[in-house]
């Protein structure tokens, strides 16, 4: 999610064209305006349009056409396009996963976010879109969260001072709108001594990103990019809804009827049959997950774990092996080296010629499991039946994610010591089909018992307490590893384009009561 | 050696509702696959399920994938289950074929006729299938996989600590496991036999010879004929068979090229969460599909042309458990049914459902495409081989319009995906032998 060294010529760009009508975040993590607000907002019944043409006067959205000294992004759930009146046909053109919200029963138990499970906060997460569709008003127990949210409002800035100014000016012209902030999270992404941005845990972090191709993209012409594209290519419409995906198809996005005359006039008809506009062209789905980070249970267990291991191992070797990265980044290699961290060509590797044992970056270490780059299916012991294929990376690769997250809360004081702060990360990823992509993500690799070979284990890092083995010669450590991440709120947003935000702020207030409405 | 069958009946269509409920009585608790477990010994996965289809009554289906033959397995099945399968075949019609005697006799009131026969009677083989842990009986996976938790269980708690090589590793672990594990000094079984091999080979081989002898007859006869030369008869003969296989082509690519794709299938809302309900609860998953077969005489010949040739393709290549490059089903299988009218397709597989068909659409489409490509509605192909499964999401949307729920369904091992099922049989292997050499228990202690 942050580009430590910023370089122009080393990033992937919108043709100009698209740039101005898509939204910055898509593009950018912002990473050198390194303070950022998120605010949850709630918007009042038949809320209609007319609040986010006030929020814009007062905070322009950033298009991807370049940088400034402020950005801001917005997107939207489900149930806050309802509260604008978006009409029901076009609530229906959006994805399954998008419309069901993040808390439908059999979503929750495919994330592992079952209310009661160990990896959610105590009480049950806190917030969401609440989008009850199932049954109309009545949702089964548990899938509701007492806090509704409908829209997120991403403020980036260089200092403390701008973003508070922003606040102040923002909230009362909402307010009188019948909006409300409703969860507010003050994002950092600020780097330390050896300007390495760190998340709680002290490991660097957003250092894997997809880099997108493709006709509407222009590539980077550096030495590196080559390589880069080989290991971690993806085609634009893997998070731009509209362009071709990885499954050689426009990636499907919502559309509305062409009858309104605010539709004809925003919304191209491009790639959508007579009679529609295109509402989700050049926009993206945002996941965004409230992860509580428990700091001091994580360095004690790793100290635990070290003891059990012997042979003078630390805590920070075993917490590297549960990450596969050392607290500053670079990969862990089998012979015991590591490479330097991405900006250099250290990332641009794969497992499957290198490291197919796991005796560096072990088979189930959480940046394993998050991209398995060439090592899926896995090979069977020495005598692998499979021969690392271009096939086998480009189908891991179908399941990228943008990620854009930051983290939230002060910086924990003695890493081993309980200070019973909150903090966290706010988990936030850009893709074009939420199914194949985060879903895929969080369910086939992060918390899959069976992945790979493995057996009994999920991901060290944000799975509940559990096994964790580190491949080694002749005899495999295995060590015990407790809960450290815990869910608090979350739900899947859309990130419309600029065109398609006209079109929503030009939707008429008072809107017919749509069906389902809570 | 595993058989994998299905029994299908027609279902009373006044009577659909009070079968699903029946089969969902036995689904939705404890006992019966409990009963299975323990009474069942050579059951894999079963399921057991009421297909609605808008243009046919609907239809019963029992899937089952078992080791050895089925005369044993009805017999075992019907002393568990035996009475509420005869209740679940009274909500079904009675055949118009030979089978209606024993419909009758099975299903009349206070009947206690055997049921076996019946289901029997009524078995659809498959016209294709795919197997996984090959040559493993459901024994040997729940032995081994005991086995492999023992082994863990020891090396965690004592043999790990103090292991200084590979080699003593096995040693100590085989020393410590043999009292419990008697059956490790014993010699397993082949998991495929030279013969099954053997007769896996002449099956697919045989009819393909004579195929292209057919094909190749008339170039070759003429040639020989006008000539009397072996040479010219061998080419014309090679002519012939590629005039064949063109025309065959050209032919395909006209009916490809006219057939109607549904992009858009209705997806029913409720169907879908019926099905998202029951997937996701173990590793392991199972799909059901059935799908109408595109009309025509080209159609008729090349659907089972793509089954023969996949299904033996598979049988012959498949005996790691890869299929392509993935490895993730435990029993699949397609048949004809209704009169080759229909297509039916089953799966028992690890992960879940995106995860599967999004192996098949990036790793293995191009036998699946084969198949399907001849299935009403299926995404345009080319040549039966290209395109079809590669359009991602209207595959993935066709798929889940020819789907069912699993009203029932079991699983002997819900714990193991084929990958685990595998490194148990490898680390069981290792510690069969007595002794291995340094390399040896260095590649084996890499799975422990």
């Amino acid at each position: 999610m942050i580009e430590t060294e910023p370089s122009v010529s080393k990033s992937w760009k919108l043709e100009p064209s698209i740039a101005k009508q898509t939204q910055g975040l898509i593009v950018s993590a912002f990473g050198d305006l390194p303070l950022a607000d998120a605010l949850f907002l709630e918007l009042g019944p038949q809320a209609g349009g007319a609040w986010l043409t006030e929020l814009r006067q007062e905070i322009p959205i950033s298009d991807a056409t370049g940088k400034g000294c402020s950005a801001a992004a917005i997107a939207l759930t489900w149930s806050g396009l309802q509260r604008m009146g978006l009409d029901a046909e076009a609530l229906e053109s959006f994805s399954p996963p998008f419309r069901e919200g993040m808390h439908q029963l059999d979503r929750q138990r495919r994330l592992g976010d079952n209310p009661g499970g160990p990896t959610v906060i105590p009480g049950g997460a806190r917030w969401s879109g609440n989008n009850l569709r199932d049954g109309g008003t009545q949702a089964p127990a548990g899938t509701t969260t007492p806090c509704t949210v409908h829209v997120v409002l991403l403020l980036y800035a260089k200092g403390e001072t701008e973003l508070d100014d922003q606040a102040r000016r923002l909230t009362p012209r909402l307010e009188q709108g019948g909006v409300h902030v409703v969860h507010r999270l003050r994002l950092s992404l600020m780097p330390d001594a050896k300007r390495v941005a760190r998340e709680h845990f002290g490991f660097a972090d957003g250092l894997s990103q997809p880099m997108l191709y493709g006709p509407t993209i222009i590539s980077p012409q550096d030495p590196g990019a080559e390589a880069r594209r080989r290991w971690h290519g993806i085609p634009a419409g893997e998070v731009l809804l509209g362009h071709l995906n990885a499954h050689k198809e426009a990636a499907p996005g919502p559309v509305v009827a062409a009858t309104s005359p605010q539709a004809r006039q925003h919304l191209s008809a491009h790639g959508v049959s007579e009679g529609f506009r295109n509402l989700g062209l050049h926009g993206s789905y945002l996941v965004i997950r409230e992860l509580r980070q428990d700091v001091a249970a994580f360095w004690n267990s790793m100290g635990e774990a070290a003891k059990s291991v012997g042979d003078g191992a630390s805590a920070q070797w075993v917490a590297e092996r549960v990450v596969g990265r050392t607290q500053d980044g670079a990969l862990l290699r089998p012979d015991g080296a590591t490479q330097p961290a991405a900006g250099a060509d250290g990332n641009d590797v794969g497992f499957a010629e290198e490291d197919v044992q796991g005796f560096g970056c072990p088979l189930g270490a959480h940046i394993r499991r998050g991209n398995p780059r060439d090592s899926l299916p896995s090979r069977d012991g020495p005598n692998p039946d499979l021969k690392p294929t271009k096939d086998l990376l480009s189908s891991t690769n179908s399941h990228r994610l943008l990620r854009r997250g930051r983290k939230f809360g002060d910086e924990i004081k003695d890493r081993y010591v309980d200070d019973r702060a909150t903090r966290g990360l706010l988990f936030m990823a850009l893709n074009s089909d939420i199914a194949r992509h985060f879903e895929f993500v969080q369910q086939t690799w992060m918390l899959n018992q069976a992945f790979g070979t493995l057996e009994e284990e999920t991901d060290p890092l944000m799975g509940p307490k559990g096994l964790f083995s580190i491949p080694a010669a002749p005899l495999r450590r295995c060590v015990a590893v407790e809960t450290f991440i815990r869910f608090a709120g979350g739900e899947y947003f859309f990130l419309p384009s600029l065109p398609a935000l006209d079109y929503l702020a030009a939707l008429p207030p008072a809107a017919l009561p749509p069906a389902g409405a809570p | 050696m595993q058989t994998i069958l299905t029994a299908v009946l027609e279902v009373a269509p006044k009577s659909a509702d009070l079968l699903r409920t029946r089969i969902g009585a036995l689904g939705s608790g404890k006992k019966a696959r409990e009963k299975l477990s323990s009474t069942v010994p050579t059951l894999h996965f079963m399921s057991m399920s009421v297909f609605a289809d808008d243009q046919y009554d609907p239809i019963f289906v029992l899937e089952a994938n078992f080791d050895g033959r089925p005369g044993p397995f009805w017999a075992q099945l019907e002393a568990v289950l035996g009475a509420e399968l005869r209740d679940m075949l009274r909500c079904c019609r009675a055949p118009r074929d030979g089978a209606a005697g024993l419909f009758d006799a099975v299903t009349r009131a206070g009947s206690r006729a055997p049921i076996a026969p019946l289901l029997e009677a009524r078995t659809v083989w498959p016209a294709a299938r795919h197997q996984g842990n090959r040559g493993l009986d459901r024994n040997r996976i729940l032995e081994e996989a005991c086995l492999f938790s023992s082994a863990q269980a020891q090396l965690n708690r004592s043999v790990g600590n103090a292991a200084t090589s590979a080699r003593q590793v096995h040693d100590s672990l085989r020393k410590a496991l043999l009292p419990t594990f008697g059956w490790l000094d014993r010699k397993p079984p082949p998991r495929v036999s030279l013969w099954e091999g053997i007769v896996d080979l002449l099956r697919f081989g045989v009819p393909i010879l004579l195929l292209v002898a057919v094909l190749a007859a008339p170039g070759a006869l003429l040639g020989y004929r006008v000539s009397g030369r072996l040479s010219v008869a061998v080419l014309l003969g090679l002519v012939s068979l590629l005039a064949c296989l063109g025309v065959l082509a050209i032919a395909l690519r006209w009916i490809e090229t006219r057939d109607p794709p549904q992009d858009d299938p209705v997806l029913d809302g409720a169907r879908l969460r019926a099905m998202a309900q029951l997937e996701d609860q173990i590793t392991q998953n199972h799909m059901i599909s059935l799908a109408h077969v595109k009309p025509g005489i080209l159609r008729t010949i090349l659907v089972r042309a793509g089954l023969f040739v996949v299904g033996h393709w598979v049988r012959v290549t498949a005996h790691s458990g890869y299929l392509g490059s993935m490895r993730t089903i435990h029993f699949a299988h397609w048949s004809l049914v209704s009169n080759g009218g229909r297509l039916m397709f089953h799966s028992n597989f690890d992960g879940s459902w995106e995860s599967y068909l999004d192996d098949f659409i990036e790793k293995a489409h191009a036998g699946l495409t084969a198949v399907w490509t001849h299935g009403v509605g299926f995404p345009p192909t080319r040549l039966m081989l290209r395109d079809g499964a590669t359009s991602g999401g209207k595959f993935k949307a066709w798929a889940r319009h020819t789907m069912n729920e699993s009203q029932f369904w079991y699983s002997a091992y819900p714990k193991y995906s084929v990958n685990q099922i595998e490194r148990h049989a490898r680390v069981a292997s290792g510690l069969r032998k007595r002794t291995l050499t340094e390399e040896e228990a260095a590649g084996w202690a890499l799975d422990l």
